[in-house]
């Protein structure tokens, strides 16, 4: 019997180094394994054994079958692997051919400039104001303090709807009027933001249009400071052009506020150093702020002698222009999908 | 503003170089936008005193000058100068020196004889040859008589290595705009004192009541002063006072006028000269309604002018235009013999109107514009009749004629806390450092107690009003830049965005996500452009009332105009497809005294390459779906900008949100588009008025579904949402989900007919579902199908 064993074991080792293929391996598998293949055999006729040979010979027969099992098992997934592998070896791509265009559009330059401004000042606590466009003349001149004989007013230099005395009516020269009625709406203490689109009566050329576009901001509490006002701008210049970007504050005058500063940004071009960006100056400036003019104040009826704040207005075309380095203005308004893509 | 720093230190002792002076002027408020020398090349230009001059033994046009330049031996010159004589003055570029323009100059020979150098021309000279008269421009520059000893070096003694300071001076400090401006300026910034002003005159000769009568007759003119002067001799001014006027911009006339520039540069007042004689009577009415219709000014240009503008007349006719341009009838001349000097002031809002109808903005009407104080008209007066007498223009008739039509201001009184201030700005002065930095500004600062000042203002600085206007004086002068920045402090805010604006962003996202681009246009189109979408333009008119243009003139009542002509251009560029966006402000009319209501419309459109109606539908309907938005209807409505066929409304319930479509053939043609272009136009107030982020989660089903594939063959005209409809409304309980996946015409099916075929799911949530339950349901649709529609089932 045990001779038997071993020539079955033999005869199937030589005939699994003949296997070529999947088929090949089921039919050896069927040969010895099967319903009535030899090993099956074998053990369908133990019982027939002497009683002192069955536990021996059923022992070995055992053992034989797991080493069969376990080498078709192995010859099974080496076939497999061979399959997967030549097919990979077919299904080889060129990688470098362009992927599928899937078409995806993007954000005009300036609105990314307005969502990373209002990103900002949102993380500081600052709200998103809006207000209208077109506008009593009282709201864009009169509450923020301009003089009634300012040349702003004057039709050659401001777009009108309305000349009616008492019912002046203007296309917004400033993004100014928001913080009035924000003021009176909201009162205070209050932060705000407001971006938007502002007119004024010049030709358009590089660098002017009649139609451009500011963000304005307001902070009104008690014990606002000169200082908060530099510390904020500054935090949100840093924000804007990265920790290294130093800022400068120059005097400077507005109706609106008092004391009232322009501030510069190093330039974030040359770092400081001078280049035709900065026009060699090495700083750029950014914007005008001040402390909210107590006459301002008043005109809503809040006491200038309890709450204090200020105030910031920048324009964002130009702030578009210089982060991306856009030499006219035009190509803002112009909407070439060429100009548009770059921004994607 | 020129400013030159020459002039600018016979005021105050300037201990900087031009850069220090630079930073330290704009960081205290006078903010420098350049500093540049005159001419920064020029070398060892001499002064040359020519001795003898002869003809050139070998050419007609060439002289051999010999010429003293300090040295022991004359140096010889070979010129073609005609303008040269012996015993002049002149500029000499000697072997080595370098000229104006970076030229060096070298020892020549011409025809023999060698010259050690050449004459110098004011252009060779590196100096403004915009503001010299054209026969000194032509000939070689003549030097007065012993302007300097002959060898000295002429680049200082020129003005040559000035610095000019150009200054942008604020709206708020008219008072600047002068030398003695800047200079206390500079002076409180350095913490200097400023040079007095001589104002000295001798006594006058005869009475100026003799002569002249003023009267004043318009408010419009605060002041008027007159003075006058018997000319001794119409001639050049000094040199010193031409190269300042040369340094500040201004073009040197005669002695007369340019002592009225001088005041004018140094102090800050207008001053106009008349010759008497010229005048034509004895008196002067400063007033406005006069009849004429024009006047030719100084520049000898005739100007249109109207009642409204404020002029000097002789009481018959205008002699100037006040505050802005003398006329040419008045002006002094080589022949004038008696001088009246004006020194006046005028309302700076007249002033600047006056100028911008004439088209002529002076250095006078520009200080006007600024606001000028009215005692400043009497000061310098006095100052330019001290300098013709310095100067030996003129004798000064005795008396001076002063009327003031306002009162002046009383001196305006300030109290300035300690604490206020250093709360405000976020500083910790003491009140002597308060009292320093405002009594270098020349302000006049009374103790009260440790911590209140009063601070008594000068009537040149009409700025300063309030507390908050001394603050930043203080700041100013303290630095800006040494304010310590601070967070600020107090109540703690949120900063979100609303749901309106988060919708915004969300929308944005979307539709780049979906392959468009955003778009930026302006808010200005014209009626025209209304009437070319095929709509009227009355119907809703924004009119701007002073347009840039017709085509710039009307206020959008809808994006689609822009959007069309911004394909057309991306088209005609050779873009040859497009998918853009945008999200702006439309403006409405309202009743006449309201403002115009103001509404956002967000616009998508797309041109090009497999786009069709149901491509961009499909994208309305994500934007719809992003917004929560579910209960919407396509009808096939719309304006007359869509083609007819293919245009649809975007309906919630009664409430139109938009319209879709193709493009009108007429639309096209009119904005030059290509053939097909699509565009919805939704009001995204709506979208965020019924946007609904509320979501409700639904258990995954558990029991098994039963589909149906049914294709209907149904009338052409009969709408799929119709027949989706019947199918819905005859289901049953049990349907799940409709899905239409095909559609087709053609072959086997009648001209008049189209098969739509739909996918039913069926489901029960709470158990299995059977077979023979979804047949019935089934045979319903058919059923009501047939009935309603008159649609047959399509057999596959």
């Amino acid at each position: 019997m045990n001779n038997d064993l071993n020539s079955i074991k033999t005869n199937f080792v030589q005939s699994l180094e003949k296997v070529k293929s999947e088929k090949d391996l089921e039919a050896l598998r069927v040969n010895y394994l099967g319903k009535k293949g030899e090993i099956t055999q074998i053990m369908q006729n133990i019982k027939n054994l002497p009683k002192e040979e069955k536990p021996i010979v059923g022992k070995e027969a055992n053992q034989l079958r797991s080493f069969i099992d376990s080498e078709l098992k192995e010859a099974r997934n080496k076939l497999e692997q061979d399959r997967i592998n030549s097919n990979l070896e077919k299904e080889k791509i060129d990688v470098t051919l362009p992927g599928k265009d899937q078409n995806v559009g993007g954000l005009h330059p300036l609105n990314k400039v307005i969502n990373e401004l209002e990103d900002i000042f949102l993380g500081m606590g600052f709200t998103i104001e809006d207000g209208p466009e077109i506008e009593w003349t009282k709201y864009n001149f009169d509450y923020l303090n301009m003089p009634p004989e300012h040349s702003s007013r004057d039709l050659s230099e401001s777009f009108y709807y309305s000349t009616d005395e008492g019912k002046e009516i203007v296309l917004r020269t400033q993004t100014s009027p928001v913080q009035i009625r924000v003021l009176q709406k909201k009162g205070v203490p209050l932060r705000i933001v407001s971006p938007g689109r502002v007119f004024r009566a010049d030709d358009i050329d590089a660098t002017h249009s009649p139609v451009f576009h500011q963000i304005e901001g307001l902070v009104v509490d008690k014990n606002i400071t000169m200082g908060d006002l530099k510390g904020t701008l500054e935090l949100f210049a840093k924000k804007l052009f990265g920790e290294d970007i130093k800022t400068r504050f120059r005097p400077h005058q507005f109706y609106f506020t008092e004391p009232s500063a322009e501030m510069d940004v190093s330039c974030f071009n040359c770092g400081g150093k001078g280049c035709n960006v900065c026009g060699g100056t090495g700083w750029i400036e950014m914007l005008g702020c001040g402390m909210v003019h107590p006459n301002v104040l008043e005109a809503v009826g809040i006491d200038s002698s309890e709450y204090s704040g200020f105030a910031f207005g920048a324009g964002l075309d130009r702030i578009a222009m210089l982060k991306y380095g856009i030499n006219d203005l035009r190509l803002l308004f112009e909407n070439d999908i060429r100009f548009l893509k770059q921004f994607a | 503003m020129l400013t030159s720093l020459n002039w600018l230190k016979e005021y105050v002792n300037i201990d900087k170089t031009p850069e220090e002076l630079e930073d330290i002027l704009t960081n205290s408020g006078t903010k420098v936008e350049t500093i540049n020398p005159v001419n920064n090349t020029i070398k060892n230009i001499k002064a040359g005193l020519i001795r003898k001059i002869e003809k050139h033994p070998n050419a007609d046009r060439l002289f051999i000058c010999k010429v003293d330049i300090g040295e022991e031996a004359p140096i010889t010159i070979v010129t073609s100068a005609t303008n040269v004589f012996e015993g002049a003055l002149v500029p000499v570029a000697v072997d080595g020196s370098v000229i104006g323009d970076g030229t060096e100059i070298r020892k020549t020979e011409f025809r023999g004889v060698e010259s050690d150098g050449m004459f110098c021309s004011v252009e060779e000279l590196g100096m403004n040859t915009d503001l010299f008269q054209k026969e000194i421009l032509d000939g070689i520059y003549i030097l007065p008589k012993n302007f300097v000893s002959p060898g000295t070096d002429l680049k200082e003694p020129l003005w040559i290595n000035d610095q000019i300071i150009d200054i942008e001076l604020t709206a708020n400090r008219g008072d600047c705009q002068s030398i003695i401006g800047i200079a206390k300026e500079t002076a409180a910034a350095l913490n200097k004192d400023v040079k007095e002003i001589n104002f000295s005159t001798s006594k006058g000769i005869e009475n100026i009541d003799n002569y002249l009568k003023v009267t004043v007759e318009s408010e419009k003119c605060p002041r008027y002063t007159a003075r006058m002067f018997k000319v001794n001799k119409i001639e050049p001014s000094p040199l010193w006072m031409q190269l300042k006027l040369l340094n500040s911009g201004v073009r040197p006339i005669n002695n007369i006028v340019d002592v009225t520039n001088y005041v004018m540069l140094e102090m800050g007042q207008p001053l106009h000269a008349f010759d008497y004689k010229s005048i034509g009577t004895d008196e002067i009415i400063v007033k406005t309604g006069n009849k004429e219709k024009t006047v030719t000014t100084l520049d000898e240009k005739e100007r249109p002018i109207h009642e409204d503008m404020l002029m000097i007349t002789n009481g018959k006719y205008p002699i100037a235009v006040a505050g802005i341009m003398g006329g040419l009838n008045s002006e002094i001349t080589k022949e004038t013999k008696l001088v009246v000097l004006e020194s006046a002031n005028f309302d700076k809002t007249s002033i600047r109107l006056t100028s911008k109808d004439l088209g002529l903005r002076t250095e006078s009407s520009s200080r006007y514009e600024k606001g000028i104080y009215p005692e400043l008209a009497a000061e310098a007066s006095k100052r330019a009749a001290h300098l013709f007498e310095e100067i030996n223009a003129a004798t000064p008739i005795e008396g001076f004629i002063d009327i003031q039509t306002v009162k002046s201001k009383e001196p305006t009184e300030i109290i300035l806390e300690k604490d206020w201030l250093n709360k405000f700005l976020g500083v910790d002065l003491e009140l002597e450092e308060i009292i320093n930095y405002l009594e270098r500004l020349f302000l006049e600062v009374n103790k009260i107690d440790a911590n209140t000042l009063k601070v008594i203002i000068p009537n040149y600085r009409q700025d300063l009003e309030l507390r908050e206007d001394l603050a930043e004086e203080v700041a100013r002068l303290y630095g800006y830049n040494n304010i310590p920045s601070t967070l600020m402090a107090g109540e703690t805010f949120v900063g979100e965005r609303t749901p309106e604006q988060k919708l915004r962003k969300d929308l944005e996202n979307l539709l780049t996500g979906l392959g468009h681009y955003q778009t930026m246009t302006t808010s200005f189109t014209s009626p025209n452009q209304i009437k070319n979408l095929g709509l009227n333009p009355d119907d809703d008119k924004v009119l701007i009332l002073n347009p840039l243009g017709e085509e710039s003139s009307l206020m959008r009542s809808t994006l689609l105009p822009h959007q069309l002509e911004l394909i057309s251009l991306n088209n005609n560029r050779g873009n040859s497809e497009g998918q853009f966006f945008e999200i702006q402000k439309t403006y409405h009319q309202e009743p006449v005294g309201e403002l115009p209501s103001e509404q956002i419309q967000l616009v998508i459109s797309e041109y090009g390459k497999d786009k069709d109606f149901y491509d961009l539908k499909g994208k309305v309907e994500s934007v719809l779906s992003l917004c929560g938005i579910k209960n919407y209807k396509f009808l096939p409505e719309g304006s007359e900008t869509w083609h007819p066929g293919r245009k649809a409304q975007v309906v919630i319930e009664d409430d139109i949100i938009g319209e879709i479509g193709e493009i009108h053939p007429n639309v096209v043609k009119n904005y030059d588009l290509p053939k097909r272009v699509y565009v919805a136009d939704l009001s995204f107030n709506k979208l965020a008025q019924y946007a609904n982020d509320e979501i409700s989660y639904q258990d995954l089903p558990i029991y098994p579904d039963i589909t149906r594939d049914l294709a209907f063959i149904i009338d052409k005209n009969i709408l799929s949402d119709d027949l989706r409809q019947v199918i819905f409304d005859n289901a049953g309980k049990n349907l799940e989900s409709i899905e239409l996946f095909d559609v087709y015409t053609g072959n086997q099916i009648p001209e008049d007919k189209k098969s739509l075929a739909y996918k039913l799911v069926f489901r029960n949530p709470n158990r299995t579902l059977k077979d023979i339950e979804v047949n019935e349901a089934v045979d319903n649709i058919i059923k009501a199908v047939q009935e309603d529609l008159r649609g047959e089932l399509r057999a596959f």
